[in-house]
């Protein structure tokens, strides 16, 4: 055979594995082409249903497995074209068909089988995320349609922050001392908001009218980590308007029942943080409590009551 | 009637033409076994090809005559010259061109069953050194042995072409001589003097990276 009539053989073959591997996994094909640009890849809108719902399904639960960096079975679908051209067996989705879809099946599968998708060892998708999947192939894989009547609404995922022991008492530290000091002189009136906060609850109505004026002013080493602060039934009168008035991390204030007056709620005016305040039989007038209303302060009591 | 035996002279060791077929049985079953997920295999697979890559380059360096390095890796200028046909002299090993396409598919092959070793699929299977490094630098090397085998495919493709070329344009059966070990005296250099390593030294050779292998292996048993 001459060199020139092998060479031909040699490009013939060469075609013809090429063009069998392109028949063989279609995605190949099609991804050699988008790549060259001379076939179109098809995009997804912004804003469709695909991008504000399908996409970050596939980005959390599929995408480690059939990404960029590892594509089990040549399967992508980390971007609309990758999923709609599918892996080494051909297309996984098939507009319009979910039951003819393969990706559907497999992630419709118990979780028992072999094939299901997410693999054994990985959470499943919930029911929702399958209807959802379902209902968009169904309404034909689009990657422009923005709405799909009957779709399950998007389940925001809230996740708690674990606990830093650590954190928390670095942020304890600077008040530590006088935190316990002040435990030990009023037993059970002050505690942390919670076991990973800084932050304080002070409950005095617990001493009633044993507690007054002096105590509160007691209470100033801690006034910026003081949150919610209980000092119903208690004697305290306009006196302690200046210390309530420093506690600028105050949320939620308790003075039913106590001798405070319109004097004690004008310097309340400053404490920006405040949501509620609780007023009740006290003799604060309804004028008097106009400004902390108007900020959307809750005020209980207080005024005509 | 002439000798069969003298016109066919012994080029090719043992342990070479072993070391060429296991590969190409162990380069298919690898790529079967990790298409089919059979990943148990596929490990086994990677390990032997390893230890027998490991063999070829020792053997590369002590080994016969034709399997030296030094016998078929030829300056670049020889190669060129060889291939545009201007270079004439007769090799009884690997030809200049041959050479390096050896030599550049032990390193690839061997580059492919290194990131194999630190590879992951993401679900039940890592390699044995997998746990050496972080998850982010397992998965880009399992990108990465996912890349060097379409590498693998282009040079096993060209050294097909290349085998093709010698049987079919130029009469010469490179495949029967992997075979046999012998070529014709036609295609070798006349007063040929080539030494052959004895048998018992490859085996030791070869005891030794299969050894290697095995600690590789351990090294990802729980």
């Amino acid at each position: 055979m001459s060199a020139p009539a092998y060479a031909a053989c040699v490009a013939l073959v060469t075609a013809l594995g090429l063009g069998f591997a392109a028949w063989a996994h279609p995605a190949f094909l099609h991804s050699s082409l988008q790549n060259l640009g001379l076939e179109k890849a098809p995009r997804a809108m912004p804003g469709s249903f695909y991008i504000t719902r399908i996409a970050p399904l596939f980005e959390t639960r599929c995408v480690s497995c059939h990404g960029n960096t590892r594509a089990k079975g040549q399967l992508r679908l980390d971007s609309f074209a990758a999923a709609m051209r599918g892996g080494k067996d051909g297309t996984v989705i098939v507009p319009g068909d979910p039951g003819a879809s393969e990706l559907f099946h497999r992630i419709s599968l118990p979780v028992s089988d072999d094939k299901a998708m997410p693999p054994s060892g990985k959470s499943p998708l919930t029911a929702d995320e399958v209807t959802v999947i379902r209902l968009w192939i169904a309404a034909g894989a689009s990657g422009e349609m923005r709405t799909i009547k009957g779709a399950p609404k998007p389940v925001l995922e809230v996740r708690i922050p674990e606990s830093d022991p650590a954190a928390v008492q670095k942020q304890r530290a600077p008040l530590a001392a006088a935190v316990t000091q002040l435990q030990a002189r009023f037993p059970g009136v002050i505690i942390y908001e919670s076991r990973n906060s800084a932050d304080l609850e002070v409950d005095a109505s617990l001493k009633g009218a044993a507690f007054g004026d002096a105590d509160l002013a007691a209470l100033m080493p801690l006034k910026t980590r003081i949150t919610r602060a209980d000092f119903s039934g208690t004697s305290i009168t306009d006196a302690s308007a200046p210390a309530l008035a420093a506690m600028t991390a105050l949320t939620r204030l308790r003075l039913a029942r106590t001798q405070v007056t319109n004097k004690t709620i004008g310097s309340l005016a400053s404490l920006m943080t405040l949501k509620s305040v609780s007023l009740i039989d006290t003799k604060v007038s309804d004028a008097a409590l106009a400004p902390l209303r108007q900020r959307g302060v809750l005020v209980y009591g207080g005024g005509n009551e | 009637m002439s000798d069969p035996v003298k016109e066919h002279v012994l080029v090719w060791d043992i342990p070479t033409r072993i070391f060429h077929w296991t590969i190409v049985v162990l380069v298919a079953l690898s790529w079967f076994s990790a298409d089919q997920g059979s990943m148990r295999v596929h490990l086994w697979s990677g390990l032997t090809l390893l230890a027998l890559l490991l063999f070829r380059v020792l053997w590369g360096l002590f080994g016969s005559t034709t399997a030296r390095f030094a016998d078929f890796l030829h300056p670049p200028r020889k190669v060129v010259a060889y291939l545009r046909g201007q270079e004439m002299a007769l090799y009884a090993g690997h030809n200049p061109a041959g050479g390096w396409m050896v030599a550049v598919m032990i390193g690839v092959l061997l580059a492919q069953a290194l990131t194999g070793l630190f590879s992951n699929d993401g679900l039940h299977f890592t390699g044995p050194l997998a746990l050496w490094v972080s998850d982010d630098v397992s998965t880009r090397v399992t990108g990465l042995h996912g890349t060097i085998f379409n590498i693998i495919l282009v040079l096993v493709w060209l050294h097909v072409v290349a085998v093709g070329f010698y049987l079919l344009v130029k009469n010469h059966n490179l495949v029967a001589a992997m075979f046999t070990g012998r070529k014709h005296s036609r295609h070798v250099p006349a007063g040929l003097n080539l030494s052959f390593t004895r048998l018992s030294n490859a085996l030791l050779l070869l005891g030794l990276t299969a050894v290697i292998a095995a600690w590789v292996f351990f090294q990802g048993v729980p």
